[in-house]
């Protein structure tokens, strides 16, 4: 004893730092228990540094931070060129052109869309369809994800062709890549976005981003206090490595049938996340377009060609294998700030304007 | 394994330091061997094989070379230097010779092996052949037992990313070593402060130079691309001055001494005071085992110029196998000419130029370092100067906004490259509110380690 309280005294730091584990240990272990009492496994106490566990929720938020966990420098470059070269790459877009299109037609949209007629007899609105292509899928070896074999297309619709003023009551959700078409694309729209953003979090009490002012708003309240004609959509990367897609399925239509709710004028676009550059198609990990492509698709499925759609703008920066070309990205992630004049002319050659069906509502 | 990582600081560090402390002195050797191997292992459960093979090989030829007489240890020594350097061209450099023979041949004679890098193979060899060197000229006459060397190899705490230590510099501890619990102490202090310069400082100011380089070289406007250079001149001082101090504390923590890597080096005047600043177990040994041997500076000025010519295409090549650190590298070669011809005397008399050139040469000479393609390089350089091939689409406004988000954070990094906090920190470190400091800084590392995203050193890559 005597002696411990001499290195006690010689080693304040050690002491300190050992004690402060020690208490963030007791703190972990007793919220574990107290929480999960009776479903915890015994494992989850020596997980590691014990502490952890009461950072648990929040670790959960950042899992798979994908602007930080994967950013620029630190693949080592060597190993990444080197793996990349063995690796065959796949390529769902092409297989599935060459196989041929099917047209997947959903009846029970169908069903929907008559019901969406009947209702309206005077005006008979354009009802878009969502056209996926299949291919044969890859087997894949992961608790995140499994190739589903079909990829989707831009809801097919008469879009208009607007001009910037369309966005002025436009609202864009999303993750580091909306953080892009705000800072580049020269939108006068509200964008809420933030590295790491994820379907799970949008809705969340900790809140999102407001780009216009920096400040965190919670949008909740939002939603219900602003009206938006437009609201765009564009997340499932930072959901890549968390939950399976059905998972993220299940959230994303949970989500976006709360923002309806709220915003039952707007056309909401849910967009799909850009594929990821050849380098950083990893399929080792979560990290690739297989995997993007199951959460593109799942939130394609959502889409109804009346007041969602699915935007897919792939095409404009991927090359013929649907790997985003390398010369329009520095991390294999993120497109470089002069693309984005591409994506704002991709946006606004489809833009959706209905005002037949705003004057039957105003009537 | 990254000292960044959960794993060391909670599972790997801790239980070693149990056993290392627990066991009696005359085992110490053989945990540390065995643990270093572990830690390596961990992140290279193949390459450690080669490291093994590295040490057999290496301790062999030691052996030799000591025993022998001269002529058959000099043949020694030039085996084991092609063995040495051999490996490590065809793990780091065969691809970048392949694809220029290939380019002088117009077919492709010499096939790419897209072989991955072992992780610190740059660091062991050097610091494997610094001991062949010493072996040959006599050092030491005792020579090292295989245990002993093995962990001077292995030593984890600067096994991945050096510093480049000599075998003289841990012979002694290698032998005998009490560990103080004082030692234990203030290495553990030194690793907290070095770890908080990697997760507070550099991965922070990194996600700027991030952004801009996501941005796309060529779309900045001038104010931009230097605050991208500043930026990341920040993020690979602090990464790695981060690590050499955890290295050094961790050393510390097992009774050995290993040499400081970098003194302050942003405060130098000239590029060749830069130099013997920054990296200096990399310098030191290209000076003890290149520059010197050839010459040095005793030949007259033609001889000196192509021996710094040397030495410098060689630095530049060892930080990695691709143009732009040849170019790196050759732009070193022309300033530290040119300041040995007489600027640098002239620097050293004019302070304030002499920083101000420091300052505004040395970012420039990080993106040569930085941007590995050659294109997107010159776009970045014609981007500070304001020339522009297409629209500045990073502008005023998005400066506006970075100077707001990363300020206090530019601030920090500033005050920390001088010496001013060293200096505080060695006269008070004993003091509570130094510890509570320090205490503050472990935390916050730990807790952006946990709930953040942490990226691997730089330093790694070479």
């Amino acid at each position: 004893m005597k002696r411990i309280k001499k290195i006690m005294r010689s080693c304040p730091y050690l002491a300190v730092l050992l004690s402060i584990w020690l208490f963030m240990t007791i703190c972990g272990i007793a919220l574990i228990v107290y929480r999960d009492y009776g479903k915890m496994k015994w494992g989850d106490l020596i997980s590691n540094p014990l502490f952890a566990v009461v950072w648990e929720v929040e670790k959960k938020n950042n899992v798979s931070n994908f602007m930080g966990a994967e950013s620029v420098m630190v693949k080592l470059p060597e190993q990444a060129a080197g793996a990349s070269n063995k690796r065959l790459v796949l390529l769902p877009d092409a297989i599935g052109a060459q196989i041929g299109i099917r047209v997947e037609e959903e009846l029970a949209k169908e069903e929907e869309a008559q019901a969406v007629e009947e209702e309206m007899e005077t005006e008979k609105p354009v009802v878009g369809q969502t056209v996926f292509v299949e291919y044969p899928p890859v087997a894949t070896d992961s608790i995140y994800y499994e190739d589903v074999g079909k990829t989707a297309l831009t809801t097919e619709y008469p879009y208009t062709k607007v001009g910037e003023d369309y966005f002025k009551d436009a609202a864009f959700l999303g993750d580091s890549r909306t953080m892009g078409i705000s800072d580049y694309a020269g939108l006068d729209a509200d964008f809420y976005c933030e590295n790491g953003m994820t379907i799970y979090k949008l809705l969340g009490e900790k809140g999102v981003t407001w780009q216009k002012t920096g400040e965190k708003v919670n949008m909740n309240e939002v939603l219900q206090q602003k009206k938006y004609g437009k609201i765009y959509i564009m997340l499932g990367m930072n959901e890549l490595g968390y939950g399976d897609t059905e998972y993220f399925r299940e959230h994303y239509e949970a989500v976006l049938a709360q923002i309806r709710e709220w915003q039952p004028e707007a056309v909401i676009f849910l967009m799909a996340n850009l594929h990821v550059s050849q380098e950083k198609n990893n399929l080792d990990t979560e990290f690739n377009n297989i995997n993007i492509n199951a959460k593109n698709v799942a939130a394609a499925s959502l889409a109804d060609g009346i007041d969602v759609f699915y935007l897919d703008s792939n095409p404009c920066f991927t090359d013929e294998n649907g790997l985003l070309m390398s010369e329009r990205t520095f991390d294999g992630v993120h497109l470089y700030a002069d693309n984005y004049e591409i994506w704002k002319n991709f946006l606004m050659e489809h833009g959706v304007v209905r005002e037949p069906a705003e004057q039957t509502a105003e009537e | 394994m990254l000292f960044s990582s959960v794993e060391f600081l909670f599972r790997f560090l801790p239980v070693f330091m149990l056993i290392y402390l627990l066991v009696p002195e005359k085992y110490r050797n053989i945990v540390l061997l065995s643990g270093s191997l572990l830690f390596y292992a961990a992140g290279e459960p193949y390459y450690v094989l080669l490291l093994i093979l590295s040490i057999f090989v290496n301790y062999g030829a030691g052996k030799l070379i000591l025993e022998k007489k001269k002529n058959t240890a000099k043949n020694v020594l030039i085996l084991s230097l092609i063995y040495n350097f051999g490996m490590l061209f065809v793990f780091k450099y065969w691809d970048f010779a392949a694809e220029i023979a290939n380019y002088f041949l117009t077919e492709e004679k010499m096939p790419v092996l897209a072989l991955s890098l072992p992780l610190g193979i740059s660091f062991y060899t050097f610091q494997i052949v610094s001991y062949l060197f010493d072996c040959y000229r006599g050092k030491w006459k005792e020579k090292a037992d295989f245990v002993s060397f093995a962990a001077y190899v292995t030593m984890f705490p600067q096994l991945v990313a050096g510093p480049i230590v000599k075998y003289e510099e841990v012979a002694e501890r290698m032998k005998e070593r009490k560990i103080r619990a004082k030692a234990v102490e203030s290495g553990l202090k030194l690793f907290s402060i070095g770890l908080g310069f990697k997760v507070l400082l550099a991965n922070q100011i990194g996600t700027l130079w991030n952004t801009l380089m996501s941005a796309g070289p060529g779309n900045l406007s001038p104010a931009a691309a230097w605050m991208g250079a500043f930026a990341y001149s920040f993020q690979i001082y602090f990464d790695f001055w981060g690590y050499s101090l955890m290295a050094k504390g961790l050393g510390k923590m097992l009774g050995f001494r290993i040499p400081r890597n970098f003194n302050d080096p942003y405060k130098s005047k000239s590029i060749s005071e830069f130099w013997r600043r920054w990296h200096i177990t990399l310098g030191r040994w290209f000076r003890e085992y290149i520059y010197i041997p050839l010459g040095g500076n005793r030949k007259g000025f033609f001889r000196t110029a192509l021996n710094l010519f040397i030495v410098w295409s060689l630095t530049g090549l060892w930080h990695g196998a691709s143009f732009n650190f040849v170019l790196w590298g050759l732009a070193f070669f022309l300033l530290i000419a040119a300041e040995k011809k007489g600027f640098g005397k002239w620097l050293e008399s004019k302070k304030v130029i002499g920083h101000l050139y420091v300052i505004v040469l040395i970012p420039v000479t990080w993106m040569i370092f930085a941007i590995t393609d050659i294109q997107q390089l010159f776009r970045y350089l014609q981007n500070m100067v304001g020339i522009h091939a297409s629209n500045v689409i990073v502008g005023s406004e998005q400066v506006m906004r970075y100077v707001k988000e990363y300020g206090v954070l530019f601030i920090f990094c500033i005050v920390f490259s001088t010496s001013y906090p060293m200096e505080l920190y060695r006269k008070y470190k004993q003091k509570w509110y130094v510890i509570a400091v320090v205490t503050a800084i472990f935390c916050f590392s730990v807790y952006e380690i946990m709930t953040g995203s942490d990226n691997p050193f730089l330093y790694f890559r070479f």
